[in-house]
């Protein structure tokens, strides 16, 4: 487990499963995609350690926030599709809010003014 | 449902493949990216692992996380389906109210008399004594050179095996008094169990008011004291706790209360108080004096861990030493040992088994019977199966609710036998079948409500697998669209019926022949003449003790006085007095020789059951003399010894001879005078013992039974009785006025009673067997109605038609007999040593039972036959 946590960039280690849930939420996509994405959406925060995505995404599934189902890629090979549930939309909405407020809290402090 | 088991089905049924394929792709498509970015297929390869970081990790998580999903999947959706079967069962139980009223009645039946002797089974029998260790207490016993037994110890040999024992940790012992309670209401007469002090300690009775007895209270002179039983506290004092420190007059002495013993400490005799035994000259490991008077029952804790065979050469070896050491007392003699549980329980165990058996069979019968019925209802439901066979469900779904249903069935027929169980424990406790051991200690407890529910599920499962399974079989699915009324399936599933019904008579047969055999040893047990004429005569116990009666010159004026008092009472024709009653056991046992006869080998038992009687002794019982004489007023303490014997005597010592006049040798030297008819000591099962009686003058006891024989009714002169004696002695405590008749019910109530339950268990399983051939032939005669049609049609005669149906009744039942009477015979063994007069192989049974059971079976077609008789041949073909 321990090895796992090394290979996670530490500011990503909670937000992994918001990003599966943002990366969802355009609509069904594979793993490989949801890897893409993230890839590209966050400048390669998980260039070490992509393998992390599956067990995250099969908690979600767990969880319920996800659903998954096999079925035909781009390129005509058996993948585990995976969409969100109403929950997963409904989780997503949550903890989007939470990054948006905490990020806006620690945004507004490293720009405020010094102690007087 | 929750909404996720709608996905179920794309899980495979190895998550760990689907992980593998799943993680496959990702790295295939990266490969593949990296190798359209230029990168040669081995390094695209290398980015591609490096980029995705541990695999193996991930890999194991994930099917982790998987298979912890698919367990808790598959929990819920059994759930789920068990709601659902459950719940649908309840709908189809509902619907056909006469079939499920019929199987809950018959699997009520058999399950409630299964629980009912199995509680009787677990509190007599699997139990454990409710004594402290209760599993290494033994019961020690002298034994014979000729291999018997006797259950009581000397005062010296007790001494000697507690000094000499390497496997016992302790040894106590008591003896049982007939002690009378004066002062206190009524005179009582009870029983007083005269014990060593340790004797409590041994079996671990609490004592929660006041004490036990000191370690010094076996010392001569020091008793006085006594610890009352509770149910004799409860009984008398009414529970006051205030009862320690009283002085009770037992037998004119007085006893203080020191203690009361807990609710269940009661030793294997019934014992209204203790007291402590006190230890006379001959409690002496050392000395010769008194080895044969034989009067303490010892029991023993033997060590943890100490083997039968240990036990048996320990008590082996002392007893080799006492016939070295006393060969005038103990040659030949030594001792042996029973665990205290066999001791107690041993004399049912085997019948009461039996009778587990047989209720057993009456189940099977039962659950044959209910899967007959589930057959004759499966081929109703066919339609519905095949609906949701075709709808998806697979084989074992549909096994699975079948049986599900016989389940629920099961159960709520379980539910039902243990009200019927309830009660029938309560009779049978209430018929309190004679000296059953152990009867305070059967109930419905948890181990009983367990057994039942655990029945129940079983029988659940038997009788429901094989419909489930006939009713799935494939050929019956795809039926959705043949109409296969008469096909293969319908005659397959009429071939199970019938064998089910030929297994059914065999059972009844088996159950049948038992108790038939039953039957017939019991009809010999009452024809065996008991060699007395009960009719007419009645008898009441006295013991003679206290202040008036310190010899035996008071005691015999006291018996001749009350006898004389009694003899002036209207319509009485004689008066007698016995130290026993006829079936009232063998009494006191002595040694005996034929004067001037060889002694006997050593192996042979020289013992005779002696009894003390008075002139009309043998006139007041109804029993004649043979030869001789009988004793006289002429006969008394101090004119010459004279002795009777019975026949059975004569046979034993006198093959060739005339006895009168001989000398036999038992004490002293006494002159036979007459012979005396055999009277049954025991039961109508055990043939008269020898047996020698004495004048009661000349052998004088204390506790007596005055026997009374009288024109009309006998019983209507007991309170005249009472009143007679009381009249006397108003300190005589009085036992119950009992007729001679109830001495010989007594000898065989517990034949009665197991030939009694046993023919009820036969009587069932007919009556089941019978609905069972009237079931399959109605569906039968249901099923052919066409085919009889057309034969009525085409000229057939009414009684054709019924010979048809009765005659494959009649060959069902052919079978199941057959079958049953060769599995009978195989098993009479098990009850041979309850037979009576009867061999197991009884011609008069074996016609009997197939009697019975033919004529039953004809009897249950003849409804069916009647209604295929009446066929209409129209509305035959209308029909289908």
């Amino acid at each position: 487990m321990g090895a796992r946590d090394t290979t996670i960039p530490e500011v990503l280690r909670g937000t992994l499963d918001l990003l599966i849930l943002q990366a969802l939420s355009w609509g069904p996509a594979h793993g490989y995609a949801v890897a893409r994405w993230i890839e590209n959406a966050t400048g390669d925060a998980l260039a070490i350690g992509e393998g992390t995505l599956y067990p995250a995404l099969h908690r979600l599934e767990e969880r319920g926030w996800v659903a998954a189902s096999w079925g035909a890629s781009e390129n005509n090979r058996q993948a585990k599709f995976y969409s969100l549930t109403r929950r997963g939309r409904a989780q997503r909405r949550v903890e989007a809010d939470e990054w948006r407020r905490y990020a806006a809290a620690i945004f507004a402090a490293l720009e405020a003014p010094a102690l007087k | 449902m929750p909404r996720w088991t709608r996905f179920r089905r794309l899980f495979g049924l190895e998550p760990a493949a689907d992980v593998d394929a799943e993680l496959h792709f990702h790295v295939e498509m990266r490969v593949r990216e990296l190798i359209e970015c230029g990168e040669t297929p081995e390094r695209a390869r290398l980015l591609a692992l490096q980029r995705f970081g541990d695999y193996e990790q991930a890999r194991i998580e994930c099917v982790a996380i998987n298979e912890r999903r698919k367990r808790d999947m598959q929990r819920t959706e059994f759930i789920t389906e068990l709601r659902q079967d459950i719940g649908y069962a309840f709908r189809m139980l509902r619907r056909t109210p006469a079939f499920t009223l019929a199987a809950l009645l018959t699997l009520a039946l058999g399950i409630g008399a299964n629980s009912a002797i199995f509680s009787v089974v677990h509190g007599v029998l699997l139990e454990s004594l409710p004594y402290r260790d209760a599993e290494r207490l033994h019961h020690l016993q002298m034994l014979y050179p000729d291999g018997t037994r006797y259950s009581a110890l000397s005062a010296p040999d007790f001494m000697s095996l507690r000094q000499d024992t390497q496997v016992f940790e302790q040894i106590e012992a008591f003896g049982i008094q007939t002690f009378s309670l004066t002062g206190h209401g009524e005179p009582l007469e009870i029983e007083g169990g005269q014990v060593t002090v340790g004797l409590f300690d041994l079996l671990g009775f609490e004592i929660p008011i006041g004490r036990g007895f000191n370690a010094d209270e076996n010392r001569p002179g020091s008793g006085g004291v006594t610890v009352l039983g509770h149910g004799f506290w409860q009984r008398t004092f009414g529970g006051d706790r205030n009862v320690v420190g009283r002085t009770l007059i037992l037998s004119g002495r007085p006893y203080t209360v020191i203690g009361v013993l807990a609710e269940g400490a009661q030793l294997p005799n019934a014992v209204d108080l203790y007291a402590p035994l006190e230890f006379t000259a001959s409690f002496d490991a050392n000395t010769a004096q008194g080895r044969r008077g034989e009067f303490l029952a010892a029991l023993a804790r033997a060590r943890a861990g100490a083997s039968t065979e240990q036990i048996d050469a320990d008590l082996r070896r002392i007893g080799s030493e006492l016939q070295t050491r006393f060969q005038q007392t103990n040659a030949a003699l030594t001792f042996t040992s029973m665990p205290l549980q066999t001791m107690i329980v041993g004399d049912v165990r085997r019948p009461l088994l039996v009778l587990l058996g047989a209720v057993g069979f009456v189940l099977l019968v039962a659950c044959a019977n209910v899967a007959n019925l589930l057959l004759a209802r499966g081929s109703a439901r066919q339609g519905e199966l095949a609906v949701r066979s075709a709808l998806g469900a697979g084989r074992p779904r549909l096994v699975r609710q079948l049986i599900t249903e016989a389940m629920v069935l099961g159960l709520a027929g379980g539910v039902l036998g243990l009200g019927l169980a309830y009660l029938g424990t309560g009779a049978l406790i209430a018929a309190r079948p004679a000296d059953l051991p152990r009867l305070d200690e059967i109930g419905l407890d948890r181990t009983v409500v367990f057994f039942t529910l655990g029945a129940a599920l079983i029988t659940g499962l038997v009788f429901g697998m094989v419909p489930a399974l006939q009713a799935t079989n494939e050929h019956l699915l795809r039926g959705l669209q043949e109409s296969s009324r008469a096909g293969a399936g319908g005659r397959r599933t009429h071939r199970l019926r019938s064998a089910l019904v030929v297994a059914e008579m065999a059972l009844a047969v088996i159950l049948l022949t038992g108790s038939g055999l039953l039957i017939r040893s019991f009809i010999e047990l009452t024809r065996v003449n008991p060699g007395f004429q009960p009719e007419g005569a009645i008898a009441v116990r006295v013991t003679l003790q206290g202040e008036l009666y310190k010899n035996g010159d008071q005691v015999r004026n006291r018996v001749a006085e009350i006898e004389d008092r009694l003899r002036g009472l209207p319509g009485v024709v004689a008066v007698g007095t016995g130290s026993i009653l006829p079936l009232g056991g063998l009494g006191a046992l002595n040694d005996f020789a034929v004067q001037g006869a060889p002694p006997p080998p050593p192996d042979v038992n020289a013992e005779i059951a002696v009894a003390s009687v008075t002139p009309d002794y043998f006139k007041a019982i109804g029993t004649p003399l043979q030869r001789g004489r009988l004793f006289t007023n002429l006969d008394h303490a101090k004119s010459p010894p004279v002795a009777l014997l019975n026949e059975a005597a004569v046979r034993r010592w006198f093959p060739k001879e005339d006895p009168i006049g001989k000398n036999v040798l038992s004490g002293g030297p006494r002159e036979v005078v007459g012979i005396v008819r055999d009277v049954l000591q025991r039961n109508p099962g055990q043939p008269a013992a020898p047996q020698m009686f004495l004048p009661y003058t000349q052998r004088t006891n204390r506790t007596i039974r005055f026997i009374l024989r009288a024109q009309g009714d006998a019983l209507a002169l007991a309170p005249a009785v009472r009143d007679q004696i009381r009249t006397l002695d108003p300190n005589l405590p009085l036992a119950d006025v009992v007729p001679l008749q109830e001495m010989v019910a007594r000898s065989i109530a517990r034949p009665r009673f197991y030939t009694s339950l046993l023919t009820l268990f036969a009587a069932v399983a007919l009556a089941l067997s019978a609905t069972g051939i009237f079931g399959v032939m109605s569906y039968t005669v249901a099923q052919q109605s066409k085919e009889i049609g057309i034969r009525i049609a085409l000229g057939a005669k009414t009684t054709d038609v019924l010979r048809g149906v009765v005659g494959r009744a009649l060959a069902l039942a052919g079978i199941g007999v057959g079958v049953g009477l060769i599995t009978a015979l195989a098993l009479g063994r098990v009850i041979r040593n309850q037979l009576f007069g009867v061999d197991v192989f009884d011609p008069v049974t074996v016609v009997g039972v197939i009697a019975v059971l033919i004529t039953s079976a004809a009897l249950a077609s003849l409804l069916p036959a009647r209604r295929a008789a009446t066929i209409d041949p129209i509305a035959a073909f209308r029909q289908t």
